[in-house]
């Protein structure tokens, strides 16, 4: 895609992400008992997660009561295989899906692609990252990162819109077009599902789009794929998680469809598949279970400076911002784990090394301003959780330690760090911080560090005070 | 050990079987009642009319089918044509499947409860049958009970008809279809219908309704 420039990309994504945050915070303040609701959502979600194995089970009965199949996914590896199993079964091809971090964390796409299934991401959203082959970049609004131009340019080569279209409603309808001939084709559609309710066996899904209802609607086929933390006890608590969701999200007292679906549709065939995927474990850790209370409305991201300035690529294939820093240790860490949760939770998992320090890495991006937990509108601790991680955080590694151990030698000696700076100063813009190996590299991949002012504050100092 | 028994045994280790349920939410005591619903609605980005006696219904749903959909093909669901009588709308045999509705220029569907607080309207599988018809018509067109407006969202969802949930979907629409995923350009339309009416019946005209 056409890129803006650099600074410009940051001020324009910094403004997008923060008006959201206003959204929100125009919403709360008329919702007279807000506080109250969040201390409820608080406790139905500790009281959820205490139970869960009670509730899941419960579900699962209701569940199949009503005439859904549950399947149970230790992790994304199996998730994957279960769907691709369903699909290849009923010789369904042509899958239509909604917005769904599960399925990106487990990479559900590109393992059906590989099978010979076309899936197409129908939110709006989704589909314009599909398109141009990155990530979401957003939990709500996966495309925040790209322009109206970049977006023109896109479908330009894609879906074949004229040159030079960039208006926001004339690119939404060419989508729109495009995408409406394939849910007319599907031959399934999957959908996450924001709760699953144990008391009725009904799993909620809320879209502004409508595209989930029509991947519910038209195929056969409905396939549901949600973490087992998404299960809340009674249908009267939807009602304290809904007032808080859109609001939180986007400033909306209610998204424009919350769907309560209860079994199949006549003729039609319901799965539901579970999904664990580090959640079980996570449960066992007495101070980060508390993330899988998110009921991800995304505020956290909208109010983080490091979110704001850094952008959702820079978190790496999982949930960026804070919400993505506190669970990329632990869940994301089915690719990316670093031995040990906090207080000794059992996270030990296999995956590169690589990719497990990254992932441990992400707690230490952070300014711990609490903005993120002040927003929460489940309450859940996050800075804590983040600093949590940090202390519970082992050494990166010999090349981390040496660079730990060197900087410790720098700055117990004044002269020799002011000697060091000089030379960076001068190694700054050639060296580009392409440096192969560089742990920063995965953060400078989407950023350009700024121009360096060219003296230490030291020299700066001195030359004001001369 | 299954998949199934395994997450739950791990999930049993984590269980601390300490933290009660807090109980139900308080309703916060909104005012209920179509003026505030309405200011919600055009919030929302729909449109309302009435409160209208239901021998008043068919005009209005014409007059405003001939201003969104001049020609256009209107679906009634089975309940709202039940209330609106006959007209120039059709209603969808029992079995038709959603492929053959996408040339819908306007559904009508009735709506069972409403919230004032975010001026959702709650379409259940019972009076919606053909479910992908709410999604792929260009307009929609709720037809509401007035007496069946709470104030906030709590008391809505505890005035869930009986058997609600038995009929595959309840729905919650609140305002038409929408996105805001270019430049946070807010765009109705993105997938369902580009614009929501919902038509308030007054109070003793909605009889044959539930």
């Amino acid at each position: 895609m056409a890129g803006l420039p650099e600074g410009a990309r940051l001020a324009r994504h910094d403004a997008a992400v923060f008006a959201l945050r206003g959204q929100r915070d125009a919403a709360v303040a008329a919702v007279r008992d807000w506080e109250a609701l969040r201390e409820r959502a608080a406790a139905i979600k500790a009281h959820a997660l205490d139970h869960l194995d009670l509730l899941l089970e419960r579900f699962e009965e209701k569940a199949r009561g009503a005439g859904a199949f549950l399947h149970w996914a230790q992790d994304g590896e199996a998730m994957n295989a279960i769907v691709a199993e369903l699909l290849a079964a009923r010789g369904a091809k042509r899958v239509v899906k909604s917005k769904s971090m599960l399925t990106e964390e487990a990479g559900l796409n590109r393992y059906l692609h590989a099978r010979g299934a076309e899936v197409v991401d129908t939110d709006l959203g989704e589909r314009i990252v599909q398109l141009g082959e990155e990530r979401p970049s957003h939990i709500i609004v996966p495309a925040i990162h790209r322009s109206r131009g970049e977006v023109g340019a896109l479908f330009q080569r894609t879906l074949g819109t004229p040159p030079g279209m960039d208006n926001p409603e004339q690119l939404a309808r060419a989508a729109r077009r495009d995408l409406r001939a394939r849910f007319l084709a599907a031959d399934a559609g999957i959908t996450g599902a924001n709760f699953a309710i144990a008391e009725t066996g009904s799993i909620v899904v809320v879209t502004n789009e409508g595209n989930a209802d029509l991947g519910m609607s038209l195929p056969e086929l409905h396939i549901a794929c949600f973490g087992i933390e998404k299960v809340i006890p009674a249908l009267a608590d939807l009602g304290v998680f809904l007032r808080l969701l859109a609001r939180s999200a986007t400033g909306q007292p209610l998204s424009a469809y919350t769907s309560m679906v209860t079994g199949p549709r006549a003729g039609g065939e319901l799965h539901l598949v579970l999904v664990d995927n580090g959640r079980s474990e996570l449960l066992a850790d007495p101070v980060q279970r508390g993330a899988l209370a998110c009921i991800r409305c995304g505020a956290c991201l909208n109010t983080c400076p490091v979110f704001r300035r850094a952008g959702g690529h820079a978190y790496g294939p999982g949930a960026p911002g804070p919400i993505g820093a506190v669970l990329a240790p632990a869940l994301g860490g089915r690719n990316a784990r670093n031995g040990r949760g906090p207080r000794g939770g059992r996270n030990a998992r296999s995956g590169s090394g690589r990719a497990q320090n990254f992932a441990a890495s992400l707690p230490l991006a952070s300014s711990l301003c609490g903005s993120c937990s002040a927003v929460c509108p489940v309450r859940i601790d996050l800075h804590g959780q983040l600093l949590a991680w940090r202390s519970a955080r082992r050494s990166g590694g010999a090349v981390e330690r040496v660079m730990l151990r060197a900087a410790a030698g720098l700055m117990l000696r004044p002269r020799l760090l002011a000697f060091a700076g000089r030379v960076l100063r001068r190694l700054w813009r050639p060296l580009g911080w392409r440096i192969p190996g560089n742990p920063a590299a995965p953060w400078l991949q989407s950023r350009e560090l700024p121009p360096h002012p060219g003296a230490s504050f030291r020299e700066s100092w001195q030359r004001e005070t001369r | 050990m299954s998949g199934r028994e395994s997450i739950l045994a791990r999930l049993r280790r984590g269980a601390r079987r300490t933290a009660a349920h807090p109980g139900e939410h308080p309703a916060p005591q909104l005012a209920a009642g179509f003026a505030p619903f309405a200011e919600a609605l055009r919030a929302a980005g729909g449109a309302h009319h009435g409160p209208l006696p239901q021998n008043k219904l068919a005009a209005k749903v014409r007059e405003i089918a001939a201003r969104r959909a001049p020609q256009g093909r209107v679906l009634a669901e089975p309940s709202a044509a039940a209330l609106l009588g006959p007209g120039p709308w059709e209603t969808p045999a029992p079995d038709a499947a959603g492929h053959g509705f996408e040339d819908a220029a306007i559904t009508i569907a009735l709506g069972q409860v409403g919230c004032a607080e975010n001026a959702a309207v709650l379409v259940t599988g019972r009076d919606a049958p053909h479910r992908a018809l709410l999604f792929l018509c260009r307009h929609l067109l709720l037809l509401l009970p007035l007496r069946a407006i709470a104030g906030d969202f709590h008391s809505a969802l505890a005035a869930l008809p009986l058997n609600a949930l038995a009929h595959h979907h309840c729905t919650w629409i609140c305002g038409p279809s929408k996105t805001a995923d270019i430049e946070q350009t807010l765009v109705q339309g993105a997938h369902g219908p580009l614009s929501l009416d919902v038509i308030a019946i007054a109070p003793g005209g909605e009889s044959g309704a539930q």
